[in-house]
């Protein structure tokens, strides 16, 4: 196979092709390249592409390959091509979170842990990917960069905020990135792009190295086209940082062993009430495949699950504009003019609000915790519809006229907000012609759960991501 | 809340944080503030005792001793 062809494939088979010396990791690298300089004019998913950095890793590999290296050989994502939504860190480039207002800042000095844990694991970076400024959306409608356009449709949303993470790996111009999700910023976008995405427990990936949004709320995690892909990276991106307050000091527990068992002794149910409420016609057909394919299922439902949504929002509200008080204060003009007078907003909030839906949050993990003792995964779809087109200001959802983009998060949102680990799943089957993602959420530390279930889902032939069809 | 109550609401805080508003963003502001205002009564209508505790804990930060590898870079 060529590497141009190898490219479409997953990590797992690109890094097996390069051991075999089928390919080199030189090839691959400028595979990816030409794939980013042939779509990405209409794409728009990279805002910096690492030419020189990537081919200088990607010689250096095969050098060692040459001399027979065998630990090289042995690297779990051996000469992957990656990239990292523009939050990340990366040595020698400034870390603009999708804004302007950041683009003065100087370079950052050293990698992100995660982008040296992949570069470790032998993936090889070759740039930076488009986001909502400062995490704040999901629509990636971003005016300072531009749109990022959704690979199978490119008149659609990518969605948000990691929409470039998710359009790169739909694209075929790499095979794995980083996201970060607050409210579902990698759910919403695997979910409208049609890829499988990955938001461990929080507090178990360090944020170190990367630009914040809320505290409280950010997790990171891998976007891919396989369930393997997703439980290999997080294996290596897996480990504790001290330098995160966020972080949980915990053994490094790998999953890419687990999968096997399947389905296998695991108590599956699905989501009701709330969330069968805001899927509309598309997403409960995706759900309803995801559960016959699982035996069919039986219906839960959480407790108050608005209350839920609602603290996060009033969370993310206060913390994210706290952060960038400063420049809301000095240049407000400088902003997204999509989530401005959001943050402008949130400034304001009383105290007693924010305290209050932090108390709800800890009272809604409790409730979920004693409900999971009885059922090992939940199932509910990502977003309440597929991919609506870019510049959409409205949706109906369950009869109601909605704003489209914070709508997207619905289904999502409640989820993070007690930091569940949620695998995406992408299903083709519940409309003609768009995908739409489901959730696959278990307890806290029970990735392996999620990515079981989500492994048996890929081999029954329930879940694909295939690359889109670009001219 | 009522809009007039939601209004003064903004204006003194914006003033108490000494945070412009520029007359153009206002509007957006207020429909936003209006919003948060909505999540904030879902969530306060919940009732909790004192017992509820906020979720977040501060964790205290021990001298990093030689050797530790979990020790803070201190970037």
């Amino acid at each position: 196979m060529s590497a141009p062809d190898l490219l479409m494939q997953d990590a797992c088979t690109i890094a097996t092709a390069l051991r075999s010396r089928q390919v080199s990791a030189t090839m691959l690298v400028e595979a990816s390249l030409a794939r980013i300089g042939h779509t990405d004019p209409l794409i728009n998913a990279f805002t910096a592409i690492t030419h020189q950095r990537a081919r200088a890793r990607a010689e250096q590999i095969d050098q060692q390959l040459a001399t027979g290296n065998a630990s090289t050989s042995a690297l779990p994502l051996l000469g992957v091509p990656f990239a990292v939504k523009n939050l990340f860190d990366i040595e020698g480039i400034t870390t603009l979170a999708g804004s302007t207002i950041l683009a003065g800042e100087p370079v950052a000095k050293v990698d992100g842990p995660l982008v040296s844990r992949l570069e470790a694991a032998g993936a090889i970076l070759v740039g930076a990917l488009n986001m909502d400024e400062f995490a704040y959306g999901f629509s990636t409608e971003n005016s300072h960069y531009g749109p990022t356009r959704n690979p199978h449709d490119p008149a659609r949303l990518a969605g948000g905020s990691s929409g470039g993470s998710a359009a790169a790996v739909a694209a075929g111009q790499v095979p794995l990135t980083l996201g970060s999700d607050t409210n579902g910023s990698i759910r919403v976008p695997a979910s409208l792009c049609g890829i499988y995405g990955l938001k461990p427990t929080y507090g178990r990936l360090p944020r170190t190295g990367t630009y914040p949004f809320v505290n409280s709320l950010d997790h990171l995690g891998p976007f891919a086209r396989s369930v393997r892909d997703l439980a290999l990276s997080y294996d290596v991106l897996q480990g504790y940082d001290a330098n995160d307050s966020g972080c949980v000091r915990r053994y490094v527990e790998p999953c890419s062993g687990t999968l096997e068992p399947g389905l296998k002794g695991l108590r599956i149910a699905r989501l009701g009430g709330y969330f069968q409420e805001h899927s509309e016609a598309t997403a409960r057909h995706a759900v309803d495949r995801v559960a016959q394919a699982l035996g069919g299922l039986a219906t839960l439902e959480l407790p108050e699950v608005p209350r839920a949504r609602a603290a996060a929002f009033v969370i993310t509200n206060a913390e994210g504009a706290a952060l960038h008080l400063n420049d809301l204060r000095s240049r407000a003009g400088d902003f997204e003019p999509l989530s401005r007078d959001r943050f402008l907003a949130g400034a304001l909030l009383p105290a007693a609000w924010v305290i209050q839906a932090q108390r709800v949050r800890r009272w809604f993990a409790l409730r979920v915790a004693e409900l999971m003792r009885d059922v090992d995964v939940l199932i509910a779809a990502a977003t309440p519809v597929p991919a609506p087109l870019i510049g959409t200001e409205w949706i109906e959802i369950g009869g109601r006229k909605v704003q489209a983009r914070p709508s997207l998060g619905l289904l999502t949102q409640p989820i993070s907000c007690i930091g569940l680990p949620v695998c995406c799943v992408p299903v083709w089957d519940a409309h003609p012609a768009l995908p739409i993602g489901v959730q696959i959420i278990a307890a806290p530390w029970r990735e392996d759960h999620a990515l079981r279930v989500a492994c048996a889902l890929e081999r029954a032939g329930v879940t694909r991501a295939p690359v889109a069809q670009l001219s | 809340m009522t809009p007039t109550d939601l209004s003064a609401w903004v204006d003194q805080a914006a003033r108490l944080l000494g945070l412009p508003v520029a007359e153009e963003h206002r509007p957006g502001v207020l429909h936003y503030f209006s919003i948060a205002a909505d999540m904030a009564a879902l969530v306060n209508e919940l009732p909790l005792s004192a017992l509820d505790k906020a979720a977040g804990a501060f964790i205290p930060i021990a001298p990093a001793s030689p050797g530790d590898a979990d020790a803070l870079d201190n970037r």
